[in-house]
């Protein structure tokens, strides 16, 4: 993802180029900056209610207010928690962005994998070719001894 | 009007207390009528000075009068005065009764307190409800912070699920492909991810190969967050390849079916922590890659049937249904190309079951033709291959065939032999690999009968050749003659330079089958053109001809028969000894004009031997025997059986001819 995160940089810095190209790059920082203010809002919603809830922990005189901030005060936690679990779906997205656009990352691993896989390949097809060069030998030797063994050298009885 | 303002008080619309006697009693007027309540408001409006106005006369009257009016006014005055004096008073004394009535309710303490200010709150009053509001408030954070540990612990779960998830999710990535539904993610709650594991490199086949029901996998999540992947049971199909009408019991499954994770499907362990992360992606890996064959094994299946239906030269379509194909080949073979499912379910968890792989052991599937010195009819029934190894064969055909077509598109590799056969004969694959299963079953059976010839002729040897071609097989039979004789044959090189002959050591008889046809080669048949010359030792070329598999033995014994004759006649040579070969006789002129044959006979039907050696003396009457075959060949004066001799009792036999024949 940080190449994909460089390359974006890159790809907007430079601003121009060809069309898709300029388009995708163009995208790609609008949906950066997107991410980017969702990120600051909800860090600002968590820093903002619990600033809120620790201002009000000062105990006032009627009750009545005490017990308004009560339920500010969970209103303010549900808050803080929403912006959490927003956060956490915010690194759902970006993960599965990484999953679906570190494309040179893929590459890179695919072609390792193919070059991985064809030498087993080679290395399967060689193998294949020693050991049934192995069987033609063992064959033979086998055939020769046999040939040689008092078993088949024995006379036949003659009439 | 003369602009002074008038002002007159109302009495106030309540009852008034006219007077309160000392025994309490109370006087209130009487009740005003509505009409002289009316009366009375009008008469308050003061009308002279509309009536002045309309009436001047009485205005001058009035100024005449005015001064007696004045005297008048100012005695009326005092009236009005007198009436605000009046009202007042009664004011006055309403509110002296009023403050006579609070006093009285006061001395009585008759009285409902309608309110009262809150008294001023003593210190300890005050600290106490501080102290209550503060164990409140205190109370609210603990509930806070008991809210916030529970989420907290909540959002922990949750990333540690998502990171088990996409880092298995990544790892799987690696090596297959993953995709997302965006519709599907959005009506479930499942993120919509699945692999796809269609690859289209058949597009230019004329076999259009559909995309497989399997061919996309959903990814789901278990119940600890992890991914899974479920599949329906028996979704996955495997090739299997048989012979019809075997004896053999194919009860064996292929060992990659085996392979397949024997998951328990109890419900406690999937409720168990999970297992390794490192164990579920393998077993996902092992799974997707089960599912790739299986897509594979159907994708076979699917050309195939293709190939049988469209085209058949070499084979002949029997019989065919859902996944399943009967194929009548040449040798009397009938095969069938099934796809059966997998008898194991698919599902994997990273929570259930083990990573237990079972595996089974080869049953001994007998081979064919191996069994020596049994009858040959046993032998030559045994002429199927090993179906385990051509059902590999037709996957690795098919695999071959879409790598080499669809990725080169160029003439085929080196070893690439379905292409090579394909510009050549211009055939498929099934073709070719029914011709490959047929010529393996004919290819056996020329085997066994080879061996049988080799078991019942001990001074020939088999020896096999590998091809490298699935459709072409090769044997020599070698016969090594004894070695005694390259030294005799020497020495009679050193003595007499007409008699320097090079015997051979060695002669060979090659087989060689390609597809169903059998060519034999082989040296040691004697020249046609020498033989009616009276000279056949001059050239003894290699033969070079073709049979079938009834005639083959007949064949090769009479080669090498006449091989060993040729041997004997070289040897006789050498040593001067007149004689005369035929083509499975050598003939010894003797001292008194008589010719002693040594007669080869073949019998591929002989259990002792194949050949057989008869002595026949020819006077010039056992001739005539031989121009009548309808007599008994028995032994007679003129006709010994020598019996299944070897090659050295062959040469002594010669040896003896020696002091017989006439040098």
């Amino acid at each position: 993802m940080n190449k994909g995160g460089v390359g974006l940089g890159s790809g907007a810095g430079v601003g121009s180029g060809a069309g898709p190209t300029a388009a995708a790059a163009a995208a790609a920082a609008q949906k950066q900056k997107t991410l980017l203010q969702r990120v600051d809002n909800d860090i600002g919603n968590l820093v903002d209610n619990f600033g809120f809830i620790v201002n009000v922990s000062r105990v006032n005189d009627p009750p009545v207010r005490n017990s308004q901030e009560a339920f500010m005060m969970e209103m303010r936690a549900a808050r803080m928690v929403q912006a959490a679990d927003s956060l956490l779906k915010l690194v759902s997205e970006l993960k599965q962005t990484a999953i679906f656009s570190g494309f040179a990352s893929l590459n890179d691993h695919v072609d390792q994998r193919t070059e991985e896989f064809n030498r087993l390949t080679e290395k399967t097809n060689s193998e294949l070719a020693r050991i049934g060069e192995e069987a033609v030998a063992s064959l033979k030797e086998l055939e020769s001894h046999y040939y040689s063994s008092t078993l088949r050298t024995s006379i036949p009885p003659e009439s | 009007m003369d602009g002074n303002i008038k002002i007159s008080i109302d009495k106030l619309p309540i009852k008034r207390l006219d007077a309160i006697e000392e025994n309490g009693s109370e006087r209130f007027p009487s009740d005003v009528d509505y009409d002289e309540n009316r009366l009375n408001l009008i008469r308050r409006i003061d009308f002279g000075w509309a009536v002045e106005r309309e009436d001047p006369s009485k205005k001058q009257k009035s100024e005449g009068t005015t001064t007696s009016k004045d005297s008048k006014t100012t005695n009326q005055q005092p009236g009005q005065w007198q009436s605000l004096v009046e009202n007042l008073q009664l004011a006055r004394q309403e509110l002296s009764v009023i403050i006579d009535l609070i006093n009285t309710v006061e001395a009585n303490d008759a009285v409902t307190v309608a309110g009262m200010t809150r008294p001023k709150q003593l210190p300890n009053e005050i600290l106490s409800d501080l102290a209550v509001s503060t164990a409140t408030k205190l109370q609210c954070f603990r509930h806070l912070g008991k809210y916030f540990k529970q989420s907290a612990t909540a959002l922990e779960q949750q990333v540690a699920r998502e990171a088990r998830f996409y880092g298995a999710l990544i790892r799987l990535q690696h090596n297959w492909k993953v995709k997302r539904h965006r519709s599907v993610a959005a009506a479930s709650g499942n993120k919509g991810f699945y692999i796809d594991l269609f690859y289209n490199t058949l597009n230019d086949t004329s076999a259009s190969l559909r995309p497989s029901s399997m061919s996309t996998i959903p990814i789901e999540h278990d119940t600890a967050g992890m991914l899974a992947v479920n599949l329906p049971p028996n979704s996955c199909h495997s090739l299997r390849f048989e012979f019809l009408g075997s004896h053999f019991a194919n009860n064996m499954r292929r060992i990659g079916e085996t392979n397949t994770r024997a998951l328990s499907e109890d419900s406690t362990e999937t409720m168990k922590e999970h297992a390794n992360d490192d164990e579920c992606v393998r077993e996902t890996h092992s799974l997707l890659r089960e599912v790739h064959r299986a897509i594979f094994d159907e994708q076979v299946f699917e050309l195939i049937s293709y190939e049988a239906c469209n085209s058949s030269l070499s084979v002949n379509l029997t019989g065919i249904q859902e996944n399943y194909l009967s194929l009548s080949i040449n040798q009397g073979a009938s095969v069938s190309i099934s796809l059966l499912p997998s008898s194991q379910d698919n599902k994997t968890d990273c929570g259930a079951g083990t990573n237990s792989s079972e595996t089974e052991t080869l049953p001994s599937e007998l081979l064919d033709g191996s069994k020596f010195g049994e009858g040959k009819d046993n032998v030559k029934k045994l002429g199927f291959p090993n179906r385990i190894s051509f059902e590999i064969y037709l996957q690795q055909l098919f695999n071959e065939y879409v790598f080499v077509k669809a990725k080169n598109k160029t003439t085929s590799s080196v070893r690439s032999q379905i292409s090579g056969q394909q510009s050549k004969d211009n055939l498929n694959i099934l073709d070719h690999f029914c011709m490959s299963l047929a010529h393996r079953i004919f290819s056996n059976k020329v085997l066994s009968e080879l061996e049988y010839l080799v078991c019942k002729t001990p001074y020939v040897q088999l020896i096999s050749h590998h091809t490298w071609h699935s459709r072409t097989s090769s044997w020599t039979l070698s016969m090594k003659v004894p070695q005694s004789i390259l030294h005799a044959g020497s020495q009679i090189q050193s003595s007499g330079a007409n008699n320097v002959k090079n015997v051979k050591s060695q002669f060979w008889t090659k087989v060689v089958v390609i597809d169903e046809s059998i060519s034999v080669q082989g040296e040691g048949n004697p020249n046609v053109v020498g033989l009616f010359n009276g000279k056949p030792e001059i050239t003894c070329p290699i033969n070079r001809y073709e049979c079938d598999l009834a005639d083959l033995p007949i064949i090769l014994l009479q080669q090498v028969a006449s091989q060993v004759i040729q041997w004997l006649h070289e040897e006789a040579l050498s040593l001067g000894i007149k004689v005369n070969r035929d083509f499975l006789s050598l003939a010894f002129e003797l001292d008194h004009g008589e010719i002693a044959s040594l007669v080869a006979h073949v019998d591929p039907e002989d259990t002792i031997g194949c050949i057989s050696w008869w002595l026949m003396i020819d006077d010039g009457l056992t001739e005539d025997l031989k121009l009548h075959p309808g007599l008994s060949i028995g032994e007679s004066e003129s006709r010994k059986f020598l019996g299944h001799l070897s090659l050295n009792v062959l040469y002594s036999t010669l040896l003896d001819f020696v002091n017989l024949c006439s040098c």
